[in-house]
């Protein structure tokens, strides 16, 4: 089955609640976005803001060989 | 008249007197408190054109009608001017003992006028003013200068204080309070230096006039409790609000190099993970539950508690990448009585005028040895570049032109804060908007723009979305004045605060009745600006024209050659004007004035500039 290899970076108390910050993943080639937010150890309930390479993605978007996913609780920032 | 006390203090520091002041129902409900108070006051008071660091200016001490009650971060207080930095409306809020003293002592506000002819402190106890020589403090840091005062007078008072930084004037110093909680950013600070005076210390004994007291601390103790637990299980002060940090980082929107470069490689080694392993104490302000100052360790081993915005500014934006190097300018800072963001971006400017070939100088990004000595040179005035870092990026870029005015990063004369709008209209909406300058505190639609919408509209929604959050951030919570982040970083529901504010008041508001005294405190905080300077036209709501310039677009990244576009930028701006019901300048249409009972000010402003 072909793969791709893409980053998932959390941000914020993710990480603590995730148990890591950044991560390297080998997912099945078609993989979507919320496929591999769902398998994060984090709550699906809490609202995110997911980016792929910088700029916001769909749940339903497949992810690219090579894709970085940043995955943030909403902040206000101060 | 429940929930106010109807009285301010009134302190003229030229002959040292005072008198208490008395005000009713209809001054109390037009404009709550706060930043109400404080804009009514100094737009009552001060003849325009009066200069903001003469015995003119009039420093504003406020605080809300829930402000020190035992609920959610209520333990918040404003501190207003005009700007000696903008030249406009200027204020900015911290967490003190101070708030809860103030009304302890019977006041919800109180104004310093005059100057005093030597440096004093003042010290407040109830109905009792008096005035001490500050010789022993004068000249020395605000660590110090707490440290002395609590000596005195025990750790449980209130006080205000500055540095050097106020003393000598330098138009962005702050207004400093508890371990490292400072507000002002406009230069109130320098104000308050400018009338000699070091330092207020305030102590209260009389009960907070509460219309149910019983239901209010029932209430609010059980609320502050949830805060905490909320706060707990998101996890959300492990790194408080440098989070962002990453997050603006993988986005795009991280200050870098006087904000030319909106990310870097190494920015992971100043985040909030490396910050929160690095954390040696935790701070935070009166009545809170978040506790969301983070202190560190600095290079030189002082306590340094750091922020997004600081880390972002003196760190980022400097290309200085350890962090302890950004906790000893941080701590400077503080000790300074200096903001932060300001300092940063300042210090930034400086840096690429000198890369530029703009100024000579030996001042060189990433050199953090060397910032630290600017910084004390900028606090002190010190030499021609002391003074010349004093006055901030909008004179320094007008002082030493070769078109460095179009990378001075401001609005209006105040430094951007710690986001990079290159390609976030929204957000530079926002700072373009602020009615203090180029602020993040009034509207933060950076995470709104970047989820919710596209990234590249400049459509309605955005303004919109803007205007939205200066209601609650700009309005609401400064004129209650409590503390925002229990709402806008926990999802603490806005409908508990009409909910505190009856309690205190014994009205019944809603949630409606707060967007109208919003509306009105911002269409008054535009005339203020509009009679100080006459020929207002939008281009003073414009962010800086770097934003616009297509050779300052990334090269590689989220957003490689992308940039904000003008004429666009100006359609956003006609939505938010037409939005706020202002004409196409960006003043508020006289019916808009009316429908926000604005007539008398509406009458003085037309003495100054012609109204649609
Ligand atoms: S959350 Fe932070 S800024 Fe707000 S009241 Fe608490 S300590 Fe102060």
């Amino acid at each position: 089955m072909p793969t791709i290899k893409i980053t998932v970076k959390l941000i914020g108390p993710l990480i603590n609640l995730a148990g890591f910050s950044e991560k390297a993943l080998e997912l099945p080639a078609e993989t979507t976005v919320e496929e591999v937010l769902a398998s994060l150890p984090v709550d699906p309930q809490r609202p995110k803001i997911v980016t792929r390479n910088g700029q916001a993605v769909a749940p339903g978007e497949k992810l690219r060989d090579g894709d970085r996913l940043a995955v943030s609780p909403i902040y206000s920032g101060g | 008249m429940k929930g106010w006390t109807g009285h301010i203090l009134r302190i003229n520091l030229t002959n040292r007197t005072h008198k208490i002041d008395t005000f009713g129902q209809e001054f109390a409900h037009k404009w709550v408190g706060g930043r109400g108070f404080a804009l009514k006051v100094l737009w009552d008071e001060l003849r325009p054109g009066i200069d903001p660091l003469g015995p003119e200016n009039k420093l504003i001490i406020a605080v809300g009608p829930i402000a020190g009650v035992p609920a959610p971060n209520t333990g918040k207080t404003v501190v207003a001017a005009k700007s000696p930095l903008t030249g406009g409306f200027g204020d900015g809020n911290l967490g003190t003992r101070a708030t809860e003293h103030m009304r302890k002592a019977g006041y919800d506000s109180i104004i310093f006028e005059g100057q005093s002819d030597k440096p004093i402190y003042v010290y407040i106890e109830d109905d009792k003013v008096q005035y001490f020589p500050a010789d022993e403090i004068w000249g020395r840091g605000t660590y110090d200068t707490h440290d002395y005062l609590y000596k005195i007078y025990g750790k449980g008072v209130g006080i205000l204080s500055i540095g050097q930084g106020g003393e000598n004037l330098n138009r962005y110093a702050m207004i400093r309070s508890l371990e490292g909680r400072a507000g002002g950013r406009p230069g109130i600070g320098a104000v308050m230096g400018s009338k000699n005076l070091k330092a207020i210390v305030i102590k209260g004994s009389k009960p907070i006039p509460v219309a149910d007291p019983e239901g209010m601390r029932k209430l609010g103790i059980e609320d502050l409790r949830k805060v905490g637990e909320i706060n707990k299980q998101t996890g959300w002060s492990i790194q408080s609000t440098t989070g962002v940090l990453s997050w603006c980082n993988e986005v795009a929107a991280l200050p870098v190099h006087n904000m030319r470069q909106t990310h870097h490689p190494d920015a992971w080694k100043i985040d909030g993970e490396r910050l929160n392993n690095a954390r040696v104490a935790t701070y935070g302000c009166p009545n809170c539950t978040m506790r969301c100052g983070i202190a560190i360790r600095d290079h030189e081993g002082h306590e340094s508690e750091l922020d997004y915005e600081n880390i972002g500014t003196l760190g980022s934006n400097l290309d200085i990448f350890e962090l302890d190097q950004v906790g000893s300018l941080n701590y400077l800072c503080d000790d300074y009585g200096l903001d932060t963001i300001s300092a940063g971006d300042t210090l930034a400017f400086y840096a690429d005028a000198i890369e530029q070939g703009a100024i000579k100088g030996d001042f060189r990004f990433g050199d953090a040895e060397m910032a630290k000595k600017l910084l004390g040179m900028a606090a002190r005035r010190q030499g021609e570049i002391g003074n010349l870092l004093a006055d901030g990026t909008m004179r320094m870029s007008r002082a030493i032109g070769h078109g460095s005015e179009a990378y001075a990063m401001h609005v209006k004369g105040l430094e951007i804060s710690a986001y990079n709008c290159k390609f976030c209209p929204g957000m530079a909406l926002a700072f373009a908007t602020c009615p203090l300058g180029g602020h993040h505190k009034d509207s933060w639609v950076i995470t709104f723009e970047i989820k919710q919408t596209k990234r590249d509209s400049y459509g309605p929604e955005k303004a919109a979305k803007v205007i939205e959050l200066q209601r609650i951030r700009g309005g609401l919570f400064e004129f209650i004045v409590a503390c925002r982040f229990p709402w806008i970083e926990l999802g603490w529901p806005l409908e508990h605060y009409p909910e505190y504010f009856n309690r205190v008041t014994g009205l019944t508001w809603s949630l409606d009745d707060f967007w109208k005294i919003s509306d009105r405190i911002y269409a008054l905080m535009k005339f203020f600006w509009v009679r100080e300077f006459p020929d207002w036209d939008r281009t003073r709501d414009y962010p800086p024209m770097i934003w616009f310039d297509p050779s300052n677009a990334d090269k590689d990244g989220p957003i490689a050659g992308k940039i904000l576009e003008l004429d666009k930028f100006n359609q956003l701006l006609d939505h938010y004007y037409e939005q706020r019901g202002w004409d196409e300048r960006g003043i508020p249409t006289k019916k808009t004035a009316e429908a926000l009972d604005l007539k008398d000010e509406m009458a003085e402003v037309e003495k100054y500039t012609r109204l649609e």
